[in-house]
């Protein structure tokens, strides 16, 4: 399915929901708690760019705006999400969605709007109650402007699935490290889209379904117990124990960025000459493995039931608004948070021990964070003995052509090393 | 015969000229003993000070920069180990002047032994931040002041009174200072003292004449931005504050012919600071008010200081959203009676400038004065479109003829 397609397939899936009667909440920010809308009674999807969106923000926000803001407003300027019941934007997290959302608000006085503000600095108990604080504001804001209560048997069933959908995608990245012939990029962001455009059950099922299928065919090729190891040790930024793999694909990249559709990229990549998405090894994308890599939400299930003879014992559980902002706290850190020796050191670590031959770092223009970070990326990457690749690349890849021909140069070279 | 110029030398501008040397003197003096901060233009800097560290500020240091016009070349030197020219320019330049500082004015800043940043001004701070310590190895400290949506919630205090709580055990640990609460205390008075100054000689501007204009205004703001906390501080403002009092008493503006009044959004642009401000005086052009230099508006309370600097620094005037800053533009119009206002749209400033067009719609319909919004930026020359701003400006000084 081309990238296009599944755009269409997206928003086709969208407009059914809504038909059906689903209030669809759609949010921009990666560490969303989706599991909390999802509990009100609320389907959270996240609102993706679209290549194809013609400028309509001329009025409302200057040239400067990245380039992920001004797609996702000319959308909405141009009426492509009329769907939505309401809007969650992010605070405290880059000062281009900072005010965008206030733009928005006036801009579009009809709309719904939500805000959760982040703390900047990386994981304390201080920031996990402000977080938590700020969860709870989210869950009273969402009662009151939808009339939509939560419980706590709905908020347990949606930990539920959202930690089924990360455990599940957790190790099919991890797989693919091992194997790549096992799922294809395209497919594991596929599923990921799926999923994160009206999380349910369903798509979670399906998801496991490849997962079972895919845990099988790294055991017959002796993979599993390393896939394994590769998914904890990527929860947890400590790669230590990791086995690298063997170096049966050449040559393999990370893709490393900000807020970057990986859709986009597997476009790009499988849109090359002689080239397939195999040989992304692994994405350290917003959208992507710092959304999967975020850990399960522990939150006590409404109806423990028996507890089964030789069960693991119950981990110790605190309040539900604290546990879903230590699980976001917990993921893998963005670029706009504090922690940048954090990240450069544990992409050092990466490329050397899942054997790459480059780095690719994306930024899309203006956005500040991808910006201000790609070159430390770079010389990380120098420091593990890894070329890399500035990969400036925008939502609507006017420069396509331009950015399949360095990618392209980049592969060759690094293949011939 | 000289010929008469538009607008009036302030005469504290002499003693602005010497306490920024001894500012820059007592930079390189505790940079040499181990004791120096960087920090940003929004940090509590009453806590470093009472702590005896050194502070400077690579916002101002932009500011020289951009004035010294060598903006460009200072800013390209970042540029060429990779950081983008869509970035801040006052980032860049600082960049520029670790990597090259025999090239850049004042040969840069004196060398760190920390580096402190606040986000109460903009989200950009942590990465420029932690860009500088990746060059000079000094380790950064955040204050997170999240940005306000609505009201400063109790939960938001909590969380930034313990980030300086962190403050404090982070300057203790790597420059070994320590803090009195007496010492914070008699800091955080001569900071509000001189803080207090400054407003008293802003909102003198409100007489017609105004006795202060823009650019007298962005040049005498140094102080109240860098040197909060010190005696000489307080005492300049003393003598500014005089100098402004006396011009009211005898109806002496800032330029010679004010015929209109004008509100300025926005940082300046450094290189032409003169140029652009005095070229509007000739034209009968004064701007009484702007949204930057009053910004330096919270005093810390010395009963609790603690507190006071968690509530003061979170609702600074860029971590609000905008429709506080609407507001703020309101109430600058009808306090100072001003007939009209130019946006500057900043590059550099996200935090600043994105939402600067519906605010300039909200804002004309609330105060019913027109509004125009010119492009550039504060340090960086080349984003700079003179022909095109004048273009802009002489379409909004027709509707007052």
């Amino acid at each position: 399915m081309s990238y296009g397609e599944i755009i269409e397939n997206s928003a086709q899936r969208l407009q059914d929901l809504t038909r059906k009667g689903s209030m669809v909440v759609g949010y921009l920010y990666p560490h969303t708690p989706i599991e909390l809308l999802m509990a009100h009674g609320l389907t959270p999807s996240l609102i993706r760019v679209n290549p194809s969106v013609v400028a309509g923000f001329e009025d409302s926000l200057q040239t400067f705006s990245c380039a992920f803001t001004r797609n996702i407003f000319s959308q909405r300027a141009n009426g492509n999400l009329l769907s939505l019941s309401g809007v969650l934007f992010p605070g405290n997290t880059c000062d281009a969605l900072q005010n965008v959302a206030d733009v928005w608000r006036f801009r579009f006085p009809g709309d719904k709007i939500l805000r959760v503000t982040y703390p900047a600095t990386a994981l304390t108990e201080h920031a996990v109650d402000f977080l938590a604080n700020e969860f709870r504001f989210l869950s009273d804001n969402i009662a009151k402007m939808f009339d939509r209560q939560i419980s706590a048997t709905e908020l347990a069933d949606a930990a539920s699935i959202v930690n089924d959908f990360r455990e599940a995608m957790q190790f099919l990245y991890a797989a693919r490290v091992y194997d790549s012939n096992a799922i294809t990029y395209s497919e594991l962001v596929s599923l990921l889209r799926k999923f994160l455009t009206a999380p349910d059950r369903s798509v979670v099922d399906e998801i496991a379904e490849r997962f079972r299928e895919i845990r099988q065919v790294l055991e017959k090729n002796g993979h599993l117990n390393s896939a394994d190891i590769l998914k904890d040790g990527l929860l947890i930024g400590n790669l230590e124990k990791v086995v690298t793999p063997p170096s049966n694909e050449f040559p393999r990249i990370v893709v490393v960025g900000g807020m970057v559709e990986p859709q986009a990229i597997a476009s790009i990549v499988n849109n090359l000459d002689g080239v397939s998405d195999n040989i992304i090894a692994l994405d350290l994308l917003s959208f992507g493995f710092k959304t999967v890599f975020t850990p399960k939400t522990l939150i006590p299930p409404a109806n423990k039931g028996t507890k089964p003879i030789g069960a693991a014992p119950e981990p110790s559980y605190e309040g539900p608004f604290k546990a879903m902002a230590r699980a976001v706290l917990q993921a893998p850190l963005e670029p706009t948070q504090e922690g940048l020796t954090t990240r450069t050191e544990f992409l050092k670590q990466l490329l050397t021990k899942i054997g790459v031959q480059g780095l690719v770092v994306c930024e899309q223009s203006f956005c500040d964070p991808d910006e201000f970070e790609a070159p430390s990326l770079e010389k990380a990457a120098e420091k593990a003995g890894i070329p890399s690749l500035r990969f400036p690349i925008d939502p609507e890849l006017s420069d396509r052509g331009r950015l399949e021909g360095r990618l392209q140069t980049f592969l060759e070279t690094i293949g011939e090393v | 015969m000289t010929e008469e110029k538009a607008y009036r030398r302030l005469e504290s501008s002499k003693e602005l000229q010497q306490i920024s040397f001894q500012h820059m003197l007592e930079g390189h003096h505790a940079s040499e003993e181990g004791r120096l901060a960087w920090v940003t233009s929004g940090f509590p800097v009453e806590i470093p000070v009472a702590m005896d560290v050194g502070v400077v500020y690579p916002e101002q240091y932009g500011a020289v920069v951009g004035a010294n016009k060598v903006g460009p070349m200072v800013c390209g030197f970042a540029e060429d180990i990779g950081y983008s020219s869509e970035l801040c320019s006052y980032a860049r330049a600082s960049i520029g002047s670790i990597l090259k500082p025999s090239e850049s004015p004042l040969e840069g800043l004196p060398k760190p032994q920390a580096l402190l940043a606040c986000n109460n001004i903009c989200g950009s701070v942590l990465k420029w931040y932690d860009a500088v310590s990746e060059l000079t190895e000094a380790p950064v400290f955040l204050l997170d002041t999240p940005a306000l949506d609505v009201e400063q919630q109790p939960h938001h205090i909590e969380y930034v009174r313990h980030g300086i709580d962190n403050l404090i055990e982070f300057l203790s640990t790597t420059l070994g200072s320590t803090l009195t609460d007496e010492r914070l205390i008699e800091t955080a008075k001569l900071s509000s003292e001189a803080i207090t100054l400054w407003q008293k000689s802003l909102k003198a501007c409100k007489a017609k004449p105004t006795p202060l204009n823009c650019a007298d205004r962005f040049l005498t703001m140094a102080p109240v931005v860098s040197s909060r906390g010190k005696q000489y501080c307080v005492d300049f403002y003393k003598t500014l504050y005089e100098e402004v009092e006396s011009r009211v008493k005898e109806g002496i503006g800032a330029i010679r012919d004010e015929k209109v009044r004008l509100l300025w959004d926005n940082i300046p642009p450094w290189f032409q600071i003169f140029r652009f401000f005095n070229g509007m005086a000739q034209r009968g052009v004064a701007f009484p008010a702007d949204t930057y230099t009053h910004a330096w508006s919270g005093a810390v309370e010395a009963d609790d200081p603690y507190t006071s600097v968690a509530t003061v620094y979170s609702n600074s005037y860029l971590n609000k959203g905008l429709e506080a800053k609407a507001d703020k533009m309101e109430h600058l119009i009808k306090d100072y009676d001003l007939d009209g206002f130019i946006m500057f749209s900043v590059r550099s400033c996200k935090r600043y400038s994105l939402g600067q067009m519906v605010t300039r719609e909200i804002v004309t319909e609330r105060t019913g004065v027109p509004g125009t919004i010119i492009e550039g930026d504060m340090v960086d020359s080349r984003l700079f479109n003179e022909a095109q701003i004048g273009t802009r400006v002489d379409a909004l000084l027709e509707m007052f003829v």
